[in-house]
């Protein structure tokens, strides 16, 4: 048998094994019981037993079903809208809803490889004064909206 | 007469013009996005969900509901008119739907479009209606271990019913299953799994996992792929189908209603499911096979009756069983929660209003759809003009306020972004996120009647196949699986799938 390796497939079970040991030894310090009278650990650690070995097994199968690399990332888009929602959650606190939605938008408009600067600055600035008037003058949520 | 009765009671609540007015903004939010390709419905739901809090449960169910079944308004006239489905049950309809519209006849496929979902939905409102109260009997005769079984039975058919490879559905319903027993345990107290970490006390959060799979991952990959959204520059003149052509629809639409009301109730299926086979169905059945896929009207009208009917009846087991059939559903579970309304067999007796409100809004709910989108189709069309990168800032702004809304807390924010990178991952490497949720959701619920049930049977497993009901659960469960990895179905599965 020649090894044929399934990229996809071997990160998913790479995945499932890491998981399933992380979760494993967060449980293990929790009692297990009987089956009778079952800890707060004797399903969780049961799953993560389970988990793990499942990702093992699929793990070695995706080492014979057929070569196939692991398929291309579109990084531009994929960082750009996890800097954005980082972003948010670092700057809300501190400066309010109203500049945090301009840098928000600001910063997700460039994942787009189509973006116009002045007409991503232009909805920026229209979607914090939508998402104020919205979320807070209408709908009320407790939401900082400048900066304290 | 318990059925009239009970829709009274319904259309009492469904009737306050404050319903009305949650069921019609539900509906158009629904078929806004229905509309609008790169917004998936669970999505908005998940987006949406925080918002309702605020709202009376009724009003909250009424309006999220009115957004799944509204989507299925919506996606067809994207399908029709730019051939790209505006959400997944609509894809089947770009076949025969977008072939009319080139051929001059946008504006009876819309039309037919807007009848086969008006015909179903109502149907499928019946169904509810009728269907609810026995499964309500017999889930009250549900004990601890019925219940364990009915949900692996309901995971099951996730698993079989899920697109891609069912080895890694399985996978996650699993990593679902344990996730969702983060936090601290009810029986003893004890936080599990958080890492010491004070906001995972409560679990980790339902909206930032949803919003975080749904949401961010699914911007984050369309994105990378190019647009393609080439508006085929028709006039709409005449809405209405020829006399043969209705006549032709008439059988289609009866049809798929019924196999989408029957599909949608199963665990795993629903309304994409639900358009599929009704297509498949109708080609096959056809004495004229070869006019599918080049402007037949019946391979419009079917899915459409199909994914209506079946969005709707996938309610059934959520609100007599209290168990999600599919990820929405899930959602809806989570919004209920939220709501202080536990799920299951109880909410019908206890809560007639809740309930029967919720249904008869469907039928409201379709009602304004048919009236108000035939109208409207001219503006629904110019939003379809909408470049895509004027819409995605505002739907990542929105994913944050929405998460962030749930608890006031930043930390579901880091939540959501984690789980925005590792949805990305799942997408990568073809596995579905659905079953997950599923999994999520189900696993507290499954883990409490596991220990019950146990404790019951002093510790005895024997237990889920000695009572008859709960053997009768599993061994359908385990039936599907073995159907699963039979050659013959496997082949045919991939083959529903690809088409």
């Amino acid at each position: 048998m020649t090894l044929r390796l399934n990229v996809p497939d071997l990160a998913f079970a790479a995945f499932l094994v890491a998981l399933g040991a992380f979760a494993f030894a967060l449980a293990s310090e929790l009692s297990v019981g009987t089956a009778a009278a079952m800890g707060a650990g004797y399903v969780p650690r049961g799953l993560a037993a389970i988990v793990m070995i499942y990702g093992a097994v699929l793990g070695v199968r995706a080492m014979f079903v057929g070569r196939q690399p692991f398929p291309a990332v579109a990084w531009r888009p994929a960082l750009l809208i996890a800097a954005a929602v980082a972003l948010f959650a670092v700057l809300l606190p501190r400066v309010g809803l109203a500049i945090t939605s301009i840098a928000v938008v600001l910063c997700a408009g460039l994942a787009s490889y189509d973006v116009r600067l002045r007409e991503n600055a232009v909805l920026a600035v229209a979607l914090a004064i939508f998402s104020v008037l919205l979320f807070v003058s209408a709908l009320g949520l407790p939401i900082p909206v400048w900066p304290q | 007469m318990d059925l009239i009765a009970n829709l009274a009671t319904g259309f009492a609540v469904a009737l306050t013009p404050a319903n009305i007015g949650f069921c019609l903004l539900g509906a158009l939010i629904g078929t806004l996005v229905g509309v609008l390709p790169g917004i998936a419905p669970i999505t908005t739901i998940a987006i949406l969900l925080p918002f309702t809090f605020s709202l009376p449960p009724a009003s909250s169910l009424i309006m999220l509901a009115g957004i799944f079944y509204g989507a299925q308004y919506g996606g067809s006239t994207t399908a029709i008119l730019v051939n790209v489905p505006g959400e997944s049950s609509a894809i089947v309809t770009c076949l025969d739907g977008h072939q009319m519209a080139k051929q001059g006849r946008a504006g009876p496929a819309l039309a037919i479009a807007a009848i086969a979902s008006f015909v179903a939905g109502t149907f499928a409102t019946v169904v509810i209606a009728t269907a609810s109260a026995p499964l309500t009997w017999l889930a009250l005769k549900f004990n601890a271990a019925e219940y364990f079984s009915l949900m692996v039975l309901g995971l099951t058919g996730a698993v079989v019913l899920a697109h891609g490879a069912p080895e890694k559905a399985v996978a996650m319903v699993l990593v679902g299953l344990l996730l969702g027993l983060v936090g601290i345990d009810v029986n003893t107290g004890a936080p599990r799994m958080t890492m010491d970490i004070a906001d995972l006390g409560d679990g980790i959060g339902f909206v930032p996992i949803a919003i975080g799979l749904f949401g961010i991952a699914e911007l984050a990959v369309t994105l990378g792929r190019p647009q393609d959204r080439s508006l085929l520059a028709v006039k709409i003149s005449n809405l209405m189908p020829s006399r043969t052509e209705i006549r032709q629809c008439i059988p289609a639409m009866i049809r798929g209603t019924v196999l989408g009301s029957v599909l949608g109730v199963l665990p795993g299926g629903g309304a994409a499911l639900s358009s599929f086979a009704a297509y498949a169905v109708e080609k096959k059945w056809s004495r004229t096979p070869e006019r599918f896929g080049r402007g037949a009207i019946e391979g419009v009208a079917a899915p459409e009756a199909a994914n209506n009917a079946g969005a709707q009846t996938s309610f059934i087991p959520l609100l007599t069983l209290g168990i999600p059939g599919n990820a929405i559903m899930a959602l809806m579970v989570g919004a209920m929660m939220i709501q202080g309304v536990q799920p299951g067999p109880q909410v019908m007796t206890a809560q007639p209003q809740l309930f029967w409100g919720v249904i008869a809004s469907m039928w409201l709910g379709n009602l304004m759809l048919i009236v108000l989108n035939l109208p409207m189709i001219g503006l629904w069309v110019s939003l379809l003009r909408v470049p895509y990168r004027l819409m995605f800032p505002a739907i990542v702004l929105f994913c944050c306020i929405g998460t962030y809304s749930v608890g006031n807390t930043v930390f579901d924010i880091w939540v959501m972004l984690l789980f925005g990178a590792v949805g990305v991952f799942f997408y990568k490497v073809g596995a579905e996120p659905a079953p997950f949720i599923l999994g999520f959701i189900l696993g507290p619920l499954m883990e409490e009647n596991f220990r019950r049930a146990m404790y019951l049977s002093r510790g005895d497993p024997m237990v889920f196949v000695e009572r008859p009901i709960s053997a009768l659960l599993l061994a359908m469960a385990l039936g599907l699986l073995v159907i699963l990895v039979l050659p013959a179905v496997k082949r045919k599965r991939e083959e529903v799938f690809k088409e």
